[in-house]
Parts: C-alpha cells; structure tokens; sequence
C-alpha cells in the first residue's frame, strides 16, 4: 500500500515498537478484565472492590469475566483445597495470553493458618504468581494496590520480547514448581502447628501425644 | 467436666489401644429412664440392647445401643407411632484416640413430638463396619460417606460408598481419625502432584449426571433460560 515499514530484526526494540508498546500497554493496562477466582473471606473484599466505593470501573476493570478464556487478569481470593487445584490450574490454562495473576491473602499466598492435610501451601506451587496481596483479608485498598502493581508490570512489557508470553504445552495441568521447591516451601516455619504442639518449646494445653514432643 | 475430658482424651491417646475389658469413657450422668419418654420406652421393648443412658449438655438424653441393633432399633423409633424420630439431624462418630472403639452417633428429632434423642453405638477401631440407615432416611446416604470418607467406618447395604469430601482417589487415609497426622500422610509435593492429576470431568458419578437431566425432564425451561449471569 505504499507504506514501507523499517525493517528491524525480531527481539531489538526500534522506535516503532517502543512507540507501540506504550500503546499496546495503555490500552492492556486499562481495560484488563479480572477472572474472579473467589473461594473465602477474601472474596467479599474483593466484592467490596468492585463495588461502588472502591469503584474497580475506574481502572476499566468493572467487567468480571466469568469465562477464563475472556479474562486477562486471574484473582485468587482466598483458600484453595487440594481438590480444587486441578480446577485452579484448568483456569489458568485456558486464560489466553497475555495473562496475569494475583494471589490475595494470606492463604493463597501460603496456605495461611491452614498448614494442614487438605490446603494447598500457597497457589504458587500451582500456577505462576505476578503479585502478592498480604492481609487476612486485605482491605480493598489491599487489593487495589496489588491491582496497580499489576498495571506497572504491564507498562514494563515489550512486543520486542518475544517469548515473554510463550507458554509451554507440555506444562499444562502440572505443578508450577518443581518437587523439591514445593517440599521446601511447605516446611513448618511460623504458623505451624506442629510447632507449638509437638515441640514442647510452647507451653500448650492443645491435645497432642506427649511422646512426640522433643525432650 | 472440660478438664476431665481432656484427660481422658490424652491418657487414651498415650494408652495404646485398649483391652476389650476397658470401655471407652461413659461420659455424662447416667439417669432416670423415666425422664425421656422414648428412653423408657427402648427400655421396656428392647431391654439388654439399651447399654447405657445419660444425660449431657443440660438436656440431651444419649442411648447408647448394641451395634447389631441399632438398625432394628431406629426402625422402631422412626415407625412407631409413639416416636416418629421421623428427621435424622445429624450422623456422624467420634474417634477417642488411643485404639478405643470410635462412636457412631445418631441425631434424632421427632417432628410430631418435639423431641431430640441421640443414638449411640461402639464400632471396632480395628475393623470398623456398621449397617446402613440409609434406607430409613435418605440424608444417611450422604451423611454415612461423610463418615466413610472421614473416620473410615463401611456401612453394609449402602447404595453408593464413595468418598465425598476428599478427592475420589485420596490415598492417605481418613483425616479425622486419632493417628492421622495434620498434614496427611504425604510429602506437599506428592499431595501436589497427585491433586493435580484429579480427572476433574470424572468428578460426578453416572447416577448424579441422570439427576441432573432429570431435573431439566421436569423443568425444561432451565435448559434454555439459564445463562451466565
């Protein structure tokens, strides 16, 4: 047609793209439709978000996308028990890119106070986490920051990086980390119970066999 | 009474697994038949098959009854026109720790008659199996995998022993038993791996899917009218 493009070679970023990029990321960040992901407490604040007062509108966000596979930004509010992994992991996988994912509040994070038989330990070991949203649970303006930390993730991306959003097909439906990393996340640390109870250090009348408490 | 409990509780859990002779504790003040209506009632019907009765919390009356009887038994008090137990509130059973006998309790409310009674019943630690109630009501169907799923007691005669609260093919045993440890049996990678490996379309049984079209049998609208919200 007559417009004669500069030819650039493929990953080097030119005037064009970079002048494209901020385009392309303007209009990612302000219209990045959130697949909620709801299963706790959590889910209420993130309802509270939405909402009139917190107004998630503004940031182009009102349209929650029940469907995965119309949905940019994955939210996971709250627990997830092991049985609902595959179904966690399903819906990421069906999210096209690009694709990114909060993990909001303590138990998503890192399974929270339920360091127990049927939780996952954090939905990290589960598919890949952009940001983090500390809180039991965060507070709208929680969520909302997290939600801005997305938007300057997005404004640092390039359509030059080429395999920044290629996804391997033979990673679908599989642990996000590796065993070893997922054996080594889970050790008891602060919240466990096996801490307070069978150690002995902390003094408790919690129900435990005596006999497994460290002398 | 709090305090004693908890005793208890930690004395079997260090005992090991009790001789027949020693029974699980008989908590609660043994009392007057005469108290409770039915209580008097199984007495005079079924003698020897009443072993125990108690009152706990104030004002609830615990039978406690052979295992081979109970069916036999909570027919009765569901049939007989003096009962009519005719809404079971809850089945569930209690692990004592320790190897002791788990407890299979039934919750029983009288609808025409306003009153509560809870059924008990010993079931072997080792070998748990009790019958069915399904029969009787059809909440036990659900209650009693509960159970399953949970403590590991097999109910003879039920339609559809399956797990229902853990996943289908959970290995690590029944969480809510004694010597089961808080964090299951398995490594969090293993219990990674294998949840994600859960077919998650095989979830439902045949029979629940025919519900599901029995319903839009009967309500064809449902098919069409409802969409995404």
């Amino acid at each position: 047609m007559g417009v004669s493009l500069p030819t650039v070679p493929t990953g080097e970023a030119s005037f064009l793209t970079t002048r494209l990029d901020v385009v392309v990321n303007w209009a990612r960040q302000n219209s990045m439709w959130p697949m909620p992901f709801g299963t706790a407490c959590c889910a209420i604040e993130m309802m509270a978000t939405a909402a009139t007062k917190y107004d998630l509108a503004r940031f182009g966000m009102e349209r929650m996308s029940f469907s995965p596979r119309q949905a940019d930004l994955l939210i996971c509010a709250g627990r997830v028990a092991y049985k609902m992994a595959p179904v966690l992991r399903r819906i990421w996988d069906q999210m096209p890119q690009p694709k990114w994912s909060i993990s909001m509040g303590a138990c998503a994070s890192s399974g929270g106070v339920f360091d127990v038989y049927s939780m996952v330990q954090g939905i990290d070991t589960i598919i890949p986490v952009d940001v983090y949203v500390p809180g039991c649970p965060p507070r709208p303006e929680g969520l909302i920051y997290g939600i801005l930390m997305i938007h300057e993730k997005v404004k640092g991306e390039s359509l030059a990086n080429a395999d920044l959003r290629e996804e391997d097909p033979s990673r679908v439906g599989l642990p996000n980390l590796a065993a070893g990393v997922i054996d080594e996340l889970a050790r008891p640390y602060g919240n466990s119970t096996t801490q307070n109870r069978v150690s002995g250090l902390v003094d408790t009348a919690a129900l435990s066999r005596p006999s497994d408490r460290k002398p | 009474m709090a305090d004693r409990n908890l005793e208890d509780a930690v004395a079997g859990l260090e005992a090991g697994p009790a001789s027949p002779a020693a029974e699980e504790p008989q908590s609660g003040d043994s009392a007057d038949a005469a108290s409770h209506p039915s209580v008097a009632a199984l007495r005079a019907t079924f003698g020897d098959a009443v072993l125990h009765h108690a009152i706990m919390a104030g004002d609830e009356h615990v039978v406690r009854l052979k295992l081979d009887r109970v069916v036999e038994i909570l027919t009765w008090l569901k049939d007989d026109p003096a009962q009519r137990y005719d809404l079971l509130a809850d089945l569930t059973a209690v692990d004592w720790g320790g190897g002791r006998p788990l407890d299979l309790v039934y919750q029983l409310w009288s609808i025409p008659h306003r009153r509560a009674l809870r059924v008990k019943a010993s079931v072997s630690n080792a070998d748990p199996l009790a019958d069915t109630v399904s029969g009787l009501w059809k909440t036990a169907d659900w209650l009693e995998r509960e159970v399953w799923d949970m403590y590991g007691i097999r109910f003879r005669g039920h339609p559809d022993m399956r797990r229902i609260l853990m996943p289908e093919g959970y290995a690590e045993g029944h969480p809510l038993r004694k010597d089961f440890p808080l964090r299951g049996r398995f490594s969090r990678a293993e219990q990674t791996r294998r949840a994600l490996s859960i077919p998650v379309e095989e979830h439902y049984s045949e029979r629940e899917l025919s519900v599901i079209d029995e319903v839009h049998e009967h309500h064809p609208g449902r098919e069409q009218g409802g969409g995404a919200g």
